[in-house]
């Protein structure tokens, strides 16, 4: 149990970047009223920028 | 000169304007043992008069502003709340649950034994949720700091030092980037540290509400409810931290190096928010000198003790 905590907890920046960042990201664009580029859905753009960003995180170890 | 100074003066062939023969060794605040007593004494005396009195306030803001903040969450999921202002008031609580939880881990609302004991307990308890920061822990490592007051190693709090007000606001960000071993990644390692079965519970959980809070934010953020979550939680946790940080553990300990005696790890000093939106931090000093007297009464207490402490060699020239 404490293995898998541990376990969670190594990779939790890029966890946070995937959920709660991507969505932050998506639903904000949503609220503005802001079109994702590339063609893509908002939530998908949230998860490239969440999931590019906390995986930054996870191996600098800071955000900036 | 007076007849009695004359006479004084006279056994020891030396006028009586001389400074008189120190009877004991000074110590490095210039003062013998004997006057050092006869302060201390003095200052027990007045601060003795600053302990306890109505503490329920303090109970009843915690419970009552925890409850409120609580209350966001279904608010929220329902869209019935003004998200603008609940993220106001969610900052405030935030950060004022500290000043809560404080008198809790001094066991000033109610020390062990006490029909109030439970009070203290929940007060300390509901208080730091919303910043994420267990009672359990709080409490160890904030008494680790007293015990330890600006020791590089030992003072848990060691790491908030900045050269500069700005410098220490950023700081308290810095500390809390995800391997930087800063604030939670030095009081987790105090607590293994420790080693006893208090300290093992804390750090258990600690884990747990890291986890409450993970799951809370990324359960509303994939449910719709990303940006509520953001206001009522993750920003005011962020924002409360930094206050905290730089209010209550950077301001009245700068700077802190080298500054570990009784009277020289807190400085008085002038708030431009003032004393209340400082969190009473002006005159923490009393709080570290006499951890029993409430926050609200450290500066009536200052202005009690400002001639002894002057005496011992604070700087009192702030307020």
């Amino acid at each position: 149990m404490e293995k898998a905590v541990k376990a969670l907890f190594s990779i939790m920046p890029l966890l946070f970047g995937l959920g709660f960042i991507a969505p932050l990201i998506a639903q904000s664009m949503a609220r503005l009223d802001w079109p994702a580029p590339f063609g893509l859905s908002q939530i998908a753009f949230g998860l490239a920028i969440g999931g590019i960003w906390g995986l930054y995180a996870n191996i600098k170890g800071r955000w900036v | 000169m007076s007849e009695a100074a004359l006479i004084d003066a006279a056994p020891l062939g030396r006028s009586a304007d001389a400074p008189a023969l120190p009877l004991a060794p000074l110590g490095p605040d210039g003062l013998d043992r004997y006057t050092r007593r006869s302060l201390r004494q003095q200052e027990i005396e007045i601060a003795r008069r600053f302990h306890g009195g109505t503490m329920w306030p303090y109970a009843v803001c915690a419970l009552g502003g925890f409850a409120i903040w609580l209350s966001f969450f279904p608010l929220a999921i329902m869209g019935q709340l003004n998200l603008p202002l609940a993220f106001v008031v969610s900052c405030f609580l935030a950060t004022a649950g500290y000043a809560t939880s404080h008198e809790a881990m001094h066991s000033n609302i109610g020390r062990p034994g006490e029909p109030g004991r439970w009070l203290n307990e929940a007060t300390g308890f509901v208080s730091t949720i919303p910043i994420v920061f267990p009672f359990s822990m709080a409490r160890l490592v904030h008494l680790e700091h007293h015990y330890h007051c600006n020791h590089p190693e030992k003072d848990p709090d060691y790491t908030d030092e900045a050269p500069n007000a700005w410098a220490a606001i950023w700081k308290t960000w810095y500390n809390r980037q995800p391997r930087v071993d800063g604030t939670i990644r030095r009081y987790k390692r105090c607590l293994e540290e420790l080693g006893t079965p208090a300290s093992a519970r804390a750090l258990k959980e600690t884990l747990a509400l890291q986890l409450i809070f993970m799951a809370t934010l990324f359960s509303m953020a994939w449910t719709g409810h990303a940006i509520e979550a953001a206001a009522i939680w993750w920003l005011p946790r962020h924002f409360a931290l930094t206050y905290i940080r730089f209010y209550l553990s950077w301001a009245p300990h700068h700077p802190r190096e080298g500054r570990t005696g009784r009277y020289e790890n807190t400085y008085i000093f002038k708030s431009r928010l003032g004393h209340f939106m400082s969190m009473c931090m002006e005159t923490h000093l009393i709080h570290h000198l006499y951890p029993g007297i409430p926050n609200h009464r450290t500066k009536e207490a200052y202005f009690a003790l400002k001639p002894i402490l002057a005496q011992r060699g604070v700087d009192v020239s702030a307020m």
